[in-house]
């Protein structure tokens, strides 16, 4: 698991906010470390909506070339 | 006899002729009504929605019609070098003299053949468990590529890119292959190979619409068993949503249209939307509700005060006031006593009712004094306690009561001693179980010290 959010892909984010919003819901933290915890809530809530914002789609094809295989944008 | 029936028949025209040709040809059963094989070439579609062309095999050719009616109850579009099966009547062209078959109606030959080899086929994957629902495997969910193995040409890549920059963002590898045509099998099993030396996450093989064998490569073995054994999850869009082919039998999940395939590959944007905002909601419910719990109990001990150090806090006050009270007054009336001293001796002059006078002057400030003094006593007093009322409220709200609510429960001696430790219960020990909704007493059989 990466544990920089920033770099975090969209499954990571949504499972660590679904960790950390049943961390809260035990309810057996103390007040401090359940405020961390919600601000990193928040931050991976921004992270997911970030990514399902992106409106760009990279589209490539891949070809076998006598160099081998590559792939080169359409 | 040959020269005599030469000799006396007489000489017929060129059309008569024709015309007896037309006739005895026109009545033979052996001609008329028949189903021909053969492979047409030449073909000549003419404006008038007729079709020529010459039917032939490996010795002999034959030149067919085809006229418009007939040709519009065929099941496919006639084309140079297919191989076919014609129904029809021989018949002679008067004016030309030539003879040839017209034709009612005709078939594919070898279409029966493919039928039946793509039943056997169908039998033998399905007896290997190719289409067995336990070997199809789950799609990721939030894929980051999506591999597309298809026709870079077709309308088939158009929608998917179209429908993914809709969806769930996701980068788009295209392996282009040949669809259909001689070749066509091989070109998409070594278009689902070269995906799976990719970074894929799951992969889109299909095709648009089009006739029964335009699909063909998608019923053929080698691209059924290149889906079968491909590491990556296959959604098959071959076709329209009728057309089912073994490619779609042995994919983990057939689309029915390529757009549909991206929309099974991608979720919803919105639909992820709302999971991720209930999610955050939830930790937010819950971070009010601690703040406010946490600010209760901070509350509590900040004031340092359980009921009863309230009130031994209580006590300590009093004492304290009623000392000081006491000292005022003793203070007071030793000043007192000392200006009466002085003021006697000060002022010898005075009368002893003037000195009686002015000593009940200052005893009625004493009093007043006094009774400043109680007033400020009783303001303190009322405030302590004040505090001490509402510090058992806020105590109250964080009862063990509300925990008990929960399913806790406590435990005490029967003199009402919290019991905290296993150290304070010996065997046969009362003791006094509090739960939510009463009271239990019971005796220690037993006890136990964690390590």
């Amino acid at each position: 698991m990466n544990e920089n959010v920033d770099e975090m892909t969209f499954e990571e984010s949504l499972r660590k906010l679904e960790e950390l919003v049943g961390m809260l819901e035990e309810g057996s933290l103390d007040l401090d470390k359940s405020l961390e915890i919600y601000e990193n809530a928040v931050k991976l809530r921004d992270r997911c909506r970030k990514i399902l914002e992106i409106s760009e789609r990279r589209v490539q094809k891949i070809m076998e070339t006598s160099g081998g295989i590559q792939k080169e944008d359409i | 006899m040959v020269s005599q029936t030469m000799s006396s028949s007489p000489a017929i025209t060129v059309s008569e002729l024709n015309e007896r040709a037309k006739a005895v040809l026109g009545s033979a059963v052996s001609v008329n009504d028949v189903w021909v094989s053969g492979e047409i070439s030449n073909l000549t579609k003419h404006t008038s929605g007729h079709y020529y062309f010459t039917l032939k095999d490996k010795m002999s050719e034959i030149r067919c019609t085809l006229f418009r009616g007939a040709r519009n109850t065929l099941q496919f579009e006639p084309a140079e070098s297919l191989k076919v099966t014609a129904f029809g009547s021989v018949d002679v062209y008067v004016a030309r003299g030539s003879y040839q078959f017209n034709v009612a109606t005709m078939r594919r030959s070898g279409i029966g053949d493919m039928y039946t080899a793509l039943e056997e086929l169908k039998k033998k994957l399905k007896e290997e468990g190719l289409f067995d629902d336990s070997r199809k495997r789950a799609l990721p969910r939030y894929p980051k590529v999506i591999g597309v193995v298809t026709s870079p040409t077709g309308a088939v890549i158009h929608d998917i890119i179209r429908v993914a920059g809709k969806r769930f963002p996701a980068d788009i590898l295209l392996a282009p292959v040949l669809v259909q045509g001689d070749g066509a099998a091989a070109s998409i099993v070594r278009g689902i190979e070269l995906m799976n030396t990719q970074d894929v996450d799951v992969m889109i093989v299909g095709r648009g619409g089009g006739s029964a064998e335009d699909l063909w490569a998608f019923n053929e073995e080698p691209v059924a068993r290149a889906i079968a054994t491909s590491r990556i999850p296959v959604i098959s869009a071959v076709g329209h949503e009728t057309d089912f082919t073994i490619a779609d039998m042995v994919a983990d999940v057939r689309a029915p249209t390529p757009s549909a395939a991206a929309e099974t590959a991608l979720p919803d944007i919105y639909g992820e939307l709302r999971i991720v905002d209930h999610m955050a909601a939830r930790a937010h419910g819950h971070i009010t509700a601690s703040v406010e719990r946490m600010r209760n109990r901070f509350k509590v001990i900040d004031s340092k005060l359980s009921p009863k150090r309230a009130g031994e806090r209580v006590n300590i006050e009093i004492k304290g006031v009623t000392e000081l009270h006491r000292r005022a007054s003793s203070s007071i009336r030793s000043l007192l006593n000392l200006k009466k001293g002085g003021f006697m001796l000060a002022d010898a002059k005075l009368s002893p009712k003037r000195a009686g006078d002015a000593v009940g002057q200052y005893m009625l400030r004493t009093d007043d004094f006094s009774d400043t003094a109680d007033a400020s006593v009783r303001r303190m007093l009322a405030e302590k306690r004040a505090r001490s009322d509402s510090a058992d409220a806020r105590l109250n709200a964080v009862s063990p009561m509300s925990v008990l609510e929960r399913g806790y429960g406590f435990i005490r001696a029967p003199d009402g001693k919290a019991l905290i430790s296993v150290s304070q219960l010996t065997l046969g020990s009362d003791i006094e179980i509090t739960m939510r909704d009463g009271t239990a007493k019971a005796k220690v059989n037993g006890v136990i010290k964690n390590e």
